[in-house]
Order: C-alpha cells, then structure tokens, then sequence
C-alpha cells in the first residue's frame, strides 16, 4: 500500500492554502456570512483561475482530470479557512452530477461551469425523502412538476437548479430555471446559503429533462458518495484547525497561576483529540480512494462508514475543542465555535449518522 | 422505601399543574415550544405573575417570604412549570443574591433588596468573571477603593449574561491587594445605571446577545452596598455554590425537551426511521431516569433536614451532560430539517427548525457556573481526599 499523496496533489493542496491565506480570512467571512449572495466576483475570478473548476472532471468533458483526493486538497483547506464561497455548491457538486449524467445536454452545461459561466446548483433533498437520494417526492404528472425541494445549496445565487422528480415510477433530473421557480431563501448552520423551491404545477419542457431512469438512478448514487467523500474532507480541514487553535490556547491561556495545559485533564483530551484526528486523517485517505470506487457496493460501504465515523469523531473534536477554549469558544467572535457549526452541519449533510449506519449494514448484507 | 408521591403531594400537584394551565402566558409557551429563550419583556412578565402569587422565591425560608414548601413541593412546582412549557426564572436574582442577602446582609438591605426580587421588579446579573480569572476566580482584578462613603470601582468583567436587562449587578471586587488573593474579596451591590459603567454585548454561537463585557471606570457605589464585610467575599460566593440543590441537575426542563423530540418525532415523514430514533430517545429518558432518582434522593434528604450527600455531588456534571446530549440527539435528530439557521418558514416540525442554535447555545452549559472540570477537581478533592 501507498499512503503517499502524488507531487501534484501536494502542489494543489499547497496552492489552495496560500491562496486562501493571501485572499480569505476570518473576517471576510464573518462579514459574508450577513451577505445573501455568497459569490464573490473576484475570488470566483480568482478560484477559475486557480484551475479549481476544471480540476474535479475529466478531460473529455473540458476538466483538467483530477480525481477525489485532488479535490479533497482544496475543500480541506477551504473546510480549515471557513471558506463560504461556494465552489462545492456550484462548482463541484453540480459539475459531477452533469458528469455522471453524461449526456449531450448534461455536458453542455458541465462546460459552462467549468467555464465559470453558470450559475447551477443542486436540489435533491426534501424533507419527505430525507437523504433518500433516489426517492424524491417531487412528481412529473404529464409536464407538471409538483412539490418541494429543501436546502437546496445555492451559494444564494444559483440560476439553474438540477432537481431529481419521479414520473410515475421512473426516477428523472431536471434543471429547472430559478426565475420559474417560488422560492424562499435563507442562510444554513455552516453559514452557507440555501433555498426552498415550492413548485406547484410549473411546467416543463423537454429540454429540461436531462436524463431518465437508471441513468439518473446511477448519477445520483454516484454523485452521493462523491459529495459524502468531500464532506469528510471539509470535517476533516476544520478538525485539524481546531486541534492546532485548541493546542495553541491550552499552551498559552494561563489560570491558576499556570496554562491550562499543564492540568492532566487537559493533556488527557488534546491526546485523545490528536489520537482522533490520526483516525479521521486514516478514514479520509480511506474514503477519498474508495468513493471513486467502479464497484458500488465498495463505495457505499466505504462512504457510509466514513461519514458515519466522522459525525461521531470530528463532532467530538469540535465540541472539546469549545470545553477546552472555555467561555470565548461560545462566542461568535471567536474562530473554534464556528468550526463547531461547520463540523455539525457536514455531519448531517448527505446524511447523519443514523443513516449512513443503516447504509453500510446494506452495503455489508449486498456483498 | 416509599417511591411515590404522598395524597398531600399530589393534591399539591393538581393545583399547581391547574395554576400553570390557566396562567403561562400563550407567547410564553410558544416561544419556549418552539426552543427559543424568551426576550427581556416576556420573561419578565412571567415572572412577575409568579412573583404576584408568592411563587417566585420558592427555595426561600418563609419569613422572607418564601411559601414554606418542602423540597419535595419546591421539585413538584419545577416539574410542573416546565412542563407547563414556562422558562426556568432567571438565576441572579431569586437564587443567588436574595438568599446572600438574607444570609448575610443587614436588615436596611434585606428591606431595601429583597421585595423587588420577591416580586420580579428588579433584574439582576452577576459579576465574577473577568478575561483572565474564570476558573481561577479568586485572582479577580476589579479594584474597589474605599473613599469616604463610597468605593471607587475600577476593572472589568466579561461573560456577565443578562448585564444589558439588570438593574443591579453582584460583583465581586478587590478591596485589598496586600492579602491572600481569596481574604482580599469583597461583594459588592452595583446599580448598573451609575456612571461609569459601560456595558458591551457579546454574541454567542447560537447567533443571540446573552453576554457582555461590563467596563468599571471610577464607578462611585455607596459603602451601604458592601454585604458582609470587606473581605468576606469568597465566604459568600462559595456559600453560594452549596446552596440549594435540588433543582441544579435540570431534570424537570430536560424531560420537557425529551417530550418536545419525542413529539416532533412522531411527526416525520414516512420515509423516516423512527425505531432508530425511538431507540436514541429511550438511551436518554433512561440516563434521565437515572438522574431523576438521584436527585429525588437530594430533595428526600433535604426534606429530613440532613447536608448534601455524595449523591448529589454529581447532579450538576450528569444534569449538563444530559442537557447537551438531549439538544445535540434533536439536531442529528432533525436531520435536514436541522439545517436551516434563519428561515422564517420552519421545514417541517419548528422544533428542529431552532434545535441548533440550542444545540450550540447549551456547549456552555459544562462551561458556566464552574466548568465540570472544576466541579470535579472540587469533587476529587472534598468527596474522595485526593
Ligand atoms: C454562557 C455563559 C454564561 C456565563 N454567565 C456568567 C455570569 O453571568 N456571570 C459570571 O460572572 N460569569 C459567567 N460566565 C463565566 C463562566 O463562569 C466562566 O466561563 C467559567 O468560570 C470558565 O472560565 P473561563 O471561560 O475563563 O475558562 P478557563 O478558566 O480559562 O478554562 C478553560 C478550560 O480550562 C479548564 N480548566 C481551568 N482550570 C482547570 C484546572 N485547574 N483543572 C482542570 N481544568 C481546568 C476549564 O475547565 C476549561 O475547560 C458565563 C459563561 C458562559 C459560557
């Protein structure tokens, strides 16, 4: 076996920390967490130049090839910078659906994100359905498209929404256009900006449709993983900065005469902190190789368990991290109860723990 | 053994449960239904209905005017309060500086203080904390002066929640910096309208204004506020910590947050594992349970006259361990519908749609009122003389 990342992940990783140290900072992103558009045109400008849209797709669609743990690299570091700029959400997450979808249509679209030029987001949850990715409750009766989707992730400013709907029993995806759509916007736990979509009888067209049935229900489990996987990464990003904060004041923060990381019971939790973060790093190499996985039962195996291990580890990271900080890890003002909140929120993402429990003992009873 | 309620008790209950039903105001109950903390008005209001009735200042002896119950009454009335789906009443006043005054303070301040605590008038907050002495708190810097007939105040505290609704603050100040750190203490009465106070918010991670920051630039406060004697500061803030016990561990709120989950549950959609969750739910009433009877041993001693026995030692780290593992299983819970931060339209059931921000605000609660680290470097040392 070989741990090692490749020189050009290490490079992608190195980059997207210097760039987000150079451009991004805690103050930027408390002040664009009172924003309602999250994109920041120069920034956005900045990340395309990066090679960041390229990178997560293939070159046969106009992508520079990278793989998951490439991707990884980059949402690590934006997980550990608190980084609300949403190139997962309208980058990533809605570039690999068009991907897995593959289609005419689907790829023309993937050319405009790549391109920096769309403005497309995912819608493929709602709270009757829960995670349930392939069970949407929207419905297509004839060309009426009927229902909700909720926390749809749209950077606040999203212009097309890729929704999945079933017709009778076939599972479809749609991108449907936001201005056709009523919609309710709001912010979500990790500061992200998200919607609701009321749909009520609006009326589709053909071109709208972009794939049907297995198609769509492959696209979607695929798609599921691969987000699942950059959930854990962006956990992983914010655990270690909480670790390093958290060590940093346990050394510095004096009572008693002495720093509060003299005192065993302080010891004793940043070890099992550090000892944690080592099993969230293994879980990470882990998942990253194994969501890309052709075999699906490999895959969902392994995103069901490392999601699950992180809602229960990286959330425990979190939370000792704000006991250790004492009254200023609850404050805003301060970095660590932020990482709380992001840490919370990627826990529940694309499924909490509960869940993806459930999950993995599917995936263990399919092989 | 006798493991229920006596006939007195129960009649006891019925009227308060009857009282609670006719008179916890609609918004109250809304509000707290919804997970949300009340705002200075509606608390308020609140507790001045409870204040009006006697049923304020139940933990208080009789002839302050307390309603002589026992604390098998005190623990029924909280049950039934919470749920009632009413707040807990705020601590500062009614649980801390009322009993320090009636314990210590001379008759002109027991007149002057006690009835706008009595009857939910006057709003207090509590002055201990400073930016470098939190655990350490004997190592508190706030300087007061003796000059004449008043003290001049110097220093700052921080984390003083509720400073921005009191009208009065207890703090603890240095009156002498030549002695031990802890002979040196002296409590103070601040009216929080007197110059040289200034009072700046600070938020907390559930996004809402709770604390502050309290500046003390040459504060003039009269020598009558001094309570006790210069130097007995520290005798006074740690009778406070062994005082009253029988409601520290939070069971009546804890199970009214249990009954909230469990009520949101039912309404998930189909689609939604609820034996999972059902089984999440039944490991915390059983911890509750557990806390439930320990405490009932706290109250039945206290009831028989008898001092804090190890049993209750652990009321407050078990109580806040309850408390965080409760809001953080109605998150994880909720799921999706947990997601949402400032949505007017809730998703789903309102109780996740706020779940978080309690979530997030209740990671203080092993923090405040001594960490449970200090709790148990106490407990090592005065339980097990380690
Ligand atoms: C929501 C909230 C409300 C509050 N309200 C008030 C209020 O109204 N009035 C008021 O005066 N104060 C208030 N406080 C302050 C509170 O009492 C302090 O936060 C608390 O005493 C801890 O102090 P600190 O924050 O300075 O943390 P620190 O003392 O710096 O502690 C940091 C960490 O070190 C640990 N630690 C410290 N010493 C030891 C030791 N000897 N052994 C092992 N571990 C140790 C602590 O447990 C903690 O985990 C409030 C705090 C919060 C969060």
């Amino acid at each position: 076996m070989d741990f090692k990342l490749s020189e050009n992940t290490t490079m992608i990783a190195d980059t997207a920390r210097r760039y987000l140290k150079d451009n991004y900072s805690f103050d930027i992103y408390r002040s664009q967490l009172q924003e309602a558009d999250h994109l920041h045109a120069a920034r956005w400008q900045a990340m395309l130049e990066l090679g960041w849209f390229g990178l997560p797709f293939p070159e046969s669609c106009g992508g520079y090839g990278g793989n998951l743990v490439d991707v990884a690299a980059i949402v690590r570091e934006t997980g550990a910078a608190l980084c609300l700029d949403p190139f997962v959400d309208l980058v990533v997450s809605p570039g690999k659906l068009l991907e897995y979808i593959n289609t005419s249509e689907s790829l023309a679209i993937l050319e405009d994100v790549i391109a920096g030029q769309a403005r497309v987001a995912c819608g493929l949850y709602d709270r009757y359905a829960g995670y349930q990715v392939t069970k949407p409750s929207l419905r297509l009766n004839g060309y009426r498209l009927s229902g909700q989707k909720h926390v749809v992730p749209d950077g606040g400013c999203a212009k097309r929404i890729l929704v999945s709907a079933m017709a009778g029993d076939e599972l479809l995806i749609l991108a449907l256009p936001v201005e056709q759509c009523q919609i309710e916007r709001y912010r979500l736990l990790d500061g992200s900006r998200a919607s609701s979509l009321m749909l009520d009888d609006l009326e589709i067209t053909d071109a709208m449709i972009l794939c049907r049935g297995e198609v769509a229900r492959q696209a979607l489990s695929g798609w599921f993983d691969y987000m699942c996987a950059l959930d854990c990464a962006r956990m992983y990003g914010a655990a270690s900065q909480v670790f390093d904060d958290t060590l940093e004041y346990a050394r510095t923060r004096k009572q008693f005469g002495t720093a509060i990381g003299s005192f065993q019971v302080i010891q004793h939790y940043l070890v099992d902190m550090f000892i944690d973060l080592q099993q969230l790093e293994s879980m990470l190499l882990m998942v990253l190789v194994k969501a890309e996985s052709e075999t699906v039962s490999e895959r969902v195996r392994a995103t069901a368990a490392a999601k699950a291990y992180y809602a229960s580890q990286a959330v425990r990271i979190a939370q000792q991290g704000i006991q250790i900080h004492g009254g200023v890890g609850v404050t805003e003002e301060l970095n660590i109860g932020h990482y709380f909140r992001l840490i919370t929120h990627c826990s529940l993402s694309h499924g909490s723990r509960d869940h993806h429990v459930s999950r993995f003992i599917e995936a263990d009873a399919a092989v | 053994m006798n493991l229920e309620f006596s006939d007195e008790e129960l009649a006891f209950r019925d009227t308060i449960r009857q009282w609670m039903k006719a008179n916890v105001p609609d918004d109250l109950r809304r509000c707290t239904a919804r997970g949300a903390m009340p705002g200075k008005e509606m608390q308020q209001r609140w507790e001045r209905l409870l204040g009006e009735q006697g049923w304020l200042t139940v933990t208080w002896p009789e002839q302050y005017g307390g309603p002589g119950w026992t604390a098998t009454q005190r623990y029924i009335f909280d049950l039934e309060r919470a749920s009632a789906g009413a707040p807990p009443t705020s601590p500062f006043g009614v649980a801390m500086v009322g009993p320090v005054l009636y314990t210590f303070g001379s008759p002109e301040q027991k007149d002057r203080w006690l009835p706008g605590i009595r009857s939910g008038e006057m709003l207090w907050c509590q002055g201990y904390s400073e930016p470098n002495a939190g655990s350490d708190l004997a190592s508190l810097k706030t300087r007061a002066e003796r000059h004449d007939d008043h003290y001049l105040v110097n220093g700052q505290k921080i984390w003083t929640t509720q400073a921005h609704w009191a009208d009065m603050m207890f703090c603890l100040v240095r009156t002498d910096s030549t002695v031990k750190q802890q002979q040196g203490i002296s409590f103070l009465l601040i009216d929080m309208k007197t110059p040289g106070i200034e009072v700046r918010p600070i938020y907390s991670i559930d996004g809402h204004h709770h604390l502050n920051e309290v500046y003390f630039t040459d504060v003039k406060v009269p020598v009558e506020n001094l309570v006790g004697t210069e130097g007995m500061g520290w005798t006074i803030a740690k009778f406070l910590l062994t005082h009253e016990r029988t409601t520290i561990a939070g069971v009546a709120d804890t199970q009214n947050e249990i009954n909230r989950l469990k009520a949101a549950l039912a309404t998930m959609a189909e689609n939604y594992d609820k034996h999972q969750a059902a089984r999440r739910v039944a490991a915390l009433e059983i911890d509750l349970m557990a806390l439930e009877y320990t405490n009932f041993r706290t109250v039945a001693a206290t009831d028989e006259g008898k001092p804090f026995g190890p049993e209750s030692s652990g009321l407050k780290i078990k109580g806040t361990e309850l408390q965080q593992s409760v809001s953080q299983a109605m998150v994880e819970l909720g799921e999706l519908l947990s997601l949402p931060w400032d949505n007017e339209q809730p998703i789903g059931n309102e109780v996740f749609n706020r779940a978080s921000r309690r979530y997030n605000f209740l990671r203080a609660c092993t923090i405040y009122g001594g960490s449970n680290e200090i709790q148990k470097n106490v407990l090592a040392k005065m339980l097990l003389g380690l």
